[in-house]
């Protein structure tokens, strides 16, 4: 008997490339509310009229972003996420951590969910790191308490003591990243989603924070990690997902989803 | 049925292979498309209350950022509505004011329309405001429109402060219905969330809420009694009249504190259930909605 931490069935969405105008939506809308009382007769009319309702309208186009991915992770387990630009990948955590609704399918996730889809969420320019930090802390699921207890590492961590009572805007957007990932690098969750976050670091801090998530993930978190650097998916994921046009390419082995996605070139 | 079925059932899969099992005492969490009606979640609401608190603290600290006079606004908006009208609608039109002094008379209802004002105002373009969130992180979105009508309660406080004060200029000792102002505070609250709920949720798909709303407050400022006491609505008008939650309120509010104007009636039954219903059906409206913020806003 393995331990589930997410399975994913079929999990589509597809999103509305070219959008209908409000004001067309609501004409149609308007349109179809007056029709509703006449559409019962139809059965004696004989010539039915249209019910636009619940079903696309013409004028819309549409992408799938994301089409019938399943997948299975244990808990325990470091799965990467790669992909070329489009493919969907952020979309499929956005879905994972309810930030968005799938269109079609179905997934179950076993345990607390900790997300760090971008840098800085939640945090406001006009506060100052200390207020940032219990804001960002409170955004990302933690509690006051939680963020009390862990208030002086995650300073500690982000290397930005000395400017605790500056606002945030007068940062640096390097310290602002290390602000922002020392919190959500201080998350419990059971399972984590990181996409990308380490894009805008130094070398010397990036290296610190693989190192402190190669910690989290000593602890026997699960994770998915979303990034484009094949450097950071080896040395962190045992397992990996090759997404292309919003489906599944490969899935398997870390290394040989990798030279699949090096050798055809997605990039 | 075992969890293979089920599973083949909600997918189009026929079967679905091995299937890993999870670990019993874990948080589920479900993903599915959003169809019909939500349901409103309140207890995952209540997780979030640290999100709440911290939310309301931010606003507070921002509100007044970058401002020359800072938390007076909270005074001077009322007070100078009060001597516009205590000299167009007192003095010069001589509207009755039940024997009570008019200034008192209009900044009594001046406290809570205000508030009225600002957190439907906030609410209704709260959503739009925190988008970065929205499309970013998940959280209880009822937590947005709630912050904003807890957070005017502070500039409420303030006013109150003034209109105790003006109660000791003008010597007037409260009667013991002052004990039931509490609950008009807590239905003006409820009326502006319940409102703020369905404009909130409309604003991100429709920016039409944006220009509607100072519009909405004009009007609805008339069809209050805050510059002239309900006495003044013909009888047969009555019942239509109080639909409006506002007019419970600031009748209520005049006499909790002022004990002149006439005791909540069935004005106040109608304004009662016009504000649970708007409430409700807001809660309901908002969650409905809420699944296609992150994509829509």
């Amino acid at each position: 008997m393995s331990d589930l931490a997410i399975r994913a069935l079929n999990l589509s969405k597809r999103f509305c490339i070219e959008k209908r105008t409000p004001r067309y939506a609501t004409r149609e809308f308007l349109e179809d509310a007056m029709r509703a009382p006449f559409r019962r007769f139809s059965f004696f009319v004989r010539q039915a009229i249209p019910n636009k309702n619940g079903q696309q309208a013409k004028n819309d186009k549409f992408i799938w972003a994301l089409k019938d991915v399943s997948f299975e992770v244990k808990h325990g387990e470091v799965v990467g996420i790669i992909g070329p630009n489009g493919a969907g990948k952020s979309v499929l955590l956005k879905i994972l951590s309810r930030v968005t609704k799938p269109t079609e399918g179905y997934a179950e996730i076993h345990g607390k969910v900790g997300s760090m889809l971008e840098v800085g969420t939640g945090f406001h320019p006009e506060l100052t790191g200390k207020e940032n930090i219990y804001l960002s802390g409170a955004v990302l699921g933690m509690k006051k308490a939680e963020i009390n207890r862990k208030f002086d590492e995650i300073v500690a961590f982000s290397e930005v003591e000395q400017f605790l009572d500056t606002p945030v805007k007068h940062y640096s957007s390097g310290m602002q990243g290390r602000l922002a990932f020392a919190v959500a690098a201080h998350l419990e969750p059971d399972i984590l989603f990181i996409d990308e976050v380490l894009a805008v670091e130094d070398a010397a801090f990036q290296e610190k924070c693989l190192g402190k998530i190669k910690e989290v993930l000593r602890e026997g978190r699960t994770v998915l990690l979303v990034s484009h650097n094949m450097n950071t998916i080896e040395s962190l994921c045992d397992q990996a997902i090759l997404l292309s046009k919003g489906k599944i390419v490969f899935n398997g082995d870390t290394h040989e989803v990798v030279s699949q996605y090096l050798a055809k070139n997605y990039q | 049925m075992n969890i293979q079925n089920k599973i083949a059932n909600w997918t189009k899969l026929d079967s679905v292979g091995d299937l890993l099992v999870p670990a019993v005492d874990r948080l589920v969490t479900i993903i599915q498309p959003p169809k019909g009606w939500v349901p409103l979640e309140l207890r995952g609401l209540w997780e979030y209350r640290d999100l709440l608190y911290l939310f309301v603290w931010r606003d507070l600290k921002l509100r007044y950022k970058q401002t020359m006079v800072g938390a007076s606004w909270a005074i001077i908006q009322p007070f100078i509505a009060m001597v516009v009208l205590s000299i167009f609608f007192g003095k010069l039109i001589k509207v009755p004011s039940e024997g009570i002094p008019y200034p008192i008379f209009a900044y009594t209802a001046l406290v809570p329309w205000m508030y009225f004002v600002n957190a439907l105002t906030q609410s209704s373009n709260s959503v739009v405001g925190n988008y970065t969130l929205i499309t970013r992180v998940y959280f209880p979105r009822l937590v947005i429109p709630i912050t904003t009508v807890v957070t005017g309660l502070l500039d409420f406080a303030i006013a109150f402060a003034i209109l105790i004060g003006m109660m000791l200029f003008y010597g007037i000792v409260p009667t013991a219905a002052i004990w039931t102002l509490p609950f008009f505070i807590m239905l003006t609250i409820a009326t502006a969330l319940g409102l703020g709920l369905w404009l909130a949720a409309l604003n991100v798909e429709y920016r039409d809420v944006r220009f509607i709303l100072p519009f909405l407050t004009q009007i609805w400022f008339f069809i209050t009694p805050v510059a002239y006491p309900s006495s003044l609505v013909p009888e047969p008008w009555r019942a239509i009249y109080s639909l409006n939650p506002m007019v419970g309120v600031i009748e209520g509010f005049r006499w909790a504190l002022l004990g002149k104007a006439q005791p909540p009636s069935v004005v106040l039954v109608i304004s009662v259930i016009a504000v649970i219903g708007l409430l409700i059906g807001g809660l309901y409206f908002f969650r409905y909605k809420e699944g296609t913020f992150a994509d829509v806003i």
